[in-house]
């Protein structure tokens, strides 16, 4: 599962969560991508399910790009506190999505496998997404 | 590629708020420069312009303060989610000029068995006559065999048109597929099993810094 090696702060602020996404807009790397459509907090263990269901379904003779990383931790109380004594312990790590990102890249030589494959990422990631596919000639 | 007509208007107030007035009209805010002139600001047809754009590198003649001039599209910005288009640059280019655009590749022909064709440049940097564009750049995988790639040296251009970047960058590459994933994942599986009956309610945590 994706985590940081090294951080500066063990907790943060929550990450803002209006706008859209300002880069990695565009399928850059393979020929389909998967386009978040709303902002969520996008879990490790999200991105881990969604990219197994995507290597499980196009089992072999495809690459696959993960263009999302988590690096914002957030914090949880423990249930039935008081609340002050401090910022709770670090709980998930997420990557701050907005809508407009491509977060999961796929190349693969049949189209309709390709589509499945990431229609089934899809259902592992907290918001609505979308089949894109990278337009020649695209600016 | 033959040049596309669009008419303009002038733009004489600036800002979100003037910028949201011009595409809610059905107009896209562009500017035009190049050639040492000072930038003029103008709008274009939203839907044209769409149209236009769906081609690369498409030469547009435009109508500014009755003059006829050449541009070229620099920089498109489009909402992320909606894809319309927000803000154009165009530059302004004159006739038998030569111009560095980057113009897209397209592979053809059949990869050897169990090749996989990784395209890793896109569009490849070129210089050429502003009015000979090419549409596209063929790169054929016929011949490259697995575990190969295709340099930008090694691509036939078009006539006319010369390489601008640099000649050992790979544009297309042949890999093997990726080894089974299930033995992969089985090896992952049994590995995050264990790290997680180890973790028990503290998640993993990176060393502060």
């Amino acid at each position: 599962m994706l985590i940081p090696r090294r951080v500066k702060h063990r907790k943060q602020h929550r990450p803002d969560r209006h706008g859209t996404a300002s880069g990695g807009t565009r399928v850059a790397f393979g020929e389909f991508g998967l386009q978040a459509l709303e902002p969520a907090y996008v879990t490790n263990r999200q991105i881990e399910a969604a990219r197994i269901a995507i290597t499980r379904h196009i089992r072999r003779g495809g690459k696959v790009w993960i263009t999302v990383y988590p690096d914002r931790p957030l914090t949880k109380k423990p249930a039935e506190t008081r609340m002050g004594s401090g910022k709770g312990s670090p709980e998930w790590w997420v990557a701050n999505v907005k809508p407009g990102r491509v977060m999961f890249e796929l190349s693969y030589p049949n189209e309709k496998v390709a589509r499945e494959a990431l229609r089934r990422a899809a259902h592992k990631l907290p918001m609505k997404c979308r089949i894109v596919r990278r337009e020649a000639g695209e600016i | 590629m033959a040049e596309i007509r669009m008419d303009t208007q002038p733009r004489t107030e600036f800002g979100k708020g003037a910028a949201r007035r011009v595409r809610r009209s059905g107009w896209v805010p562009a500017v035009v420069y190049g050639h040492g002139t000072e930038p003029t600001h103008v709008s274009l047809p939203e839907h044209d312009l769409m149209l236009a754009l769906k081609a690369a590198n498409v030469l547009l003649e435009l109508q500014i303060e009755g003059q006829p001039t050449l541009v070229l599209p620099k920089s498109v910005q489009r909402d992320p989610v909606r894809s319309t288009l927000e803000h154009v640059d165009l530059v302004i280019v004159k006739r038998g000029e030569k111009v560095v655009v980057d113009v897209p590749v397209t592979i053809t022909g059949k990869v050897a068995a169990d090749g996989l064709v990784e395209l890793v440049s896109a569009a490849l940097s070129v210089e050429t006559e502003a009015t000979h564009i090419p549409t596209e750049i063929l790169v054929s995988v016929d011949d490259v065999p697995v575990g190969s790639s295709v340099r930008a040296g090694e691509v036939a251009l078009p006539a006319g048109t010369t390489l601008a970047a640099d000649p050992d960058s790979v544009v297309v590459m042949v890999t093997a597929p990726q080894a089974a994933e299930e033995a992969a994942e089985a090896v992952e599986g049994a590995a995050e099993g264990a790290a997680e009956g180890a973790e028990g309610a503290v998640p993993a945590e990176p060393a502060e810094a």
